[in-house]
């Protein structure tokens, strides 16, 4: 088993650029949303002097992410906005016009806005379906069952069909 | 326009996006570790400091009261502030990130940090301020033995202490049933 620098070293290497937006998904503010990624990357080194390799350097990873972006966002549940679930999203309209022209850049900062909208785990289930993490990795990862995963990605794709159609010819 | 391309465009927008994922140097890493330590020891001794502040200036008062009842409430006093600093510390106080927490799933972690923290909320009476009751009211019954007279001038603060514990207890349940409801939304997402 590789020791602790190394391991880091390892998923920092693969993973490090989806843990910048990551952090960037939970946090608005470019400072803040800084000090979180340099947070996750400290617990994550600390983390993985026990790790035993019993799951995925991936899964480990994202989970140590997750939980401190989370437990961040939780400790400032006072402060933030009204966060709403997945099925609600599928009831709400797109408030913009579905025939708006959206270039990349638009739709990324919308996608943005959504993700910041999302009750905890939901908002897991949409940034590790995003990073183009599989169903059964993202059961590891949040705790899910299978089934449960399944479900939700099905709303993620209505949800972003919806609100997104006409980003893709662009 | 077929939606199911959607999503997919959408993940390559998000993965393309510019970031850097750099490492951190080892040695900012082992520095600010060091720093997350010193820093839950310095907020662990700011609440042993307060505690004993409360013990010195209410052993004090125990000491020079002027009723036995009222030495031994100011005693129970002393001793349920240790125990409400030792529970705290025990149960609620500054915790660095756990190091196990990418054993535990999102969600048994996300549960687990809510439930904690409504059981602290919830359990209030219990460990902060039931302690301090046996104390309170040997400090209130004190002058009233020594001179029955004064028992209705001692009402008065004590009827305003009754108030405060209850209305402590109330805005302790109703946190901790808001956090409650957190959970079952948590639940109900499932």
């Amino acid at each position: 088993m590789a020791n602790q620098d190394e391991l880091y070293a390892e998923a920092v290497a693969a993973y490090g650029a989806a843990l910048a937006r990551l952090a960037r998904a939970y946090v608005t503010d470019p400072d803040p949303a800084r000090d979180l990624l340099q947070d996750i990357h400290v617990a994550l080194w600390q983390s993985l002097s026990r790790f035993e390799g019993r799951c995925s350097l991936r899964t480990w990873t994202y989970r140590v992410a997750h939980n401190v972006a989370t437990s961040q966002v939780v400790r400032r549940r006072a402060s933030a906005p009204t966060l709403v679930g997945l099925d609600e999203l599928e009831e709400t309209p797109a408030a913009i016009d579905a025939d708006e022209a959206l270039d990349a850049h638009r739709a990324l900062a919308r996608l943005q806005a959504l993700v910041h909208t999302l009750k905890p785990v939901d908002r897991q289930l949409m940034l590790l379906y995003l990073e183009g993490v599989d169903a059964a990795s993202i059961g590891e990862v949040t705790g899910l069952s299978a089934g449960n995963v399944a479900t939700k990605i099905h709303r993620i794709k209505v949800v972003l069909a919806r609100r997104f159609h006409d980003t893709e010819a662009r | 326009m077929n939606d199911e391309r959607v999503p997919d465009h959408l993940q390559r927008l998000w993965q393309g996006q510019p970031e850097q994922g750099r490492a951190m140097p080892l040695d900012e890493l082992r520095y600010r570790s060091r720093r997350l330590t010193r820093a839950v020891s310095r907020r662990n001794l700011i609440e042993y400091v307060a505690g004993a502040v409360v013990v010195v200036v209410l052993g004090r008062a125990a000491w020079k009261a002027p009723f036995l009842t009222m030495r031994l409430g100011s005693g129970l006093i002393v001793a349920a502030t240790i125990f409400v600093v030792y529970y705290l510390r025990r149960y609620g106080g500054a915790k660095a990130m756990p190091l196990d927490m990418a054993a535990t799933s999102c969600l048994a972690f996300h549960r687990g940090e809510l439930e904690r923290q409504r059981d602290l909320l919830r359990s209030v009476w219990k460990w902060y301020l039931l302690p301090f009751a046996p104390g309170m009211i040997l400090v209130y019954l004190g002058p009233v033995l020594a001179h029955p007279e004064l028992a209705a001038r001692a009402a008065w603060p004590a009827a305003a202490t009754v108030l405060l514990f209850v209305c402590i207890g109330a805005l302790n349940r109703y946190g901790a049933k808001r956090i409650q409801m957190k959970i079952d939304a948590l639940e109900r997402s499932l």
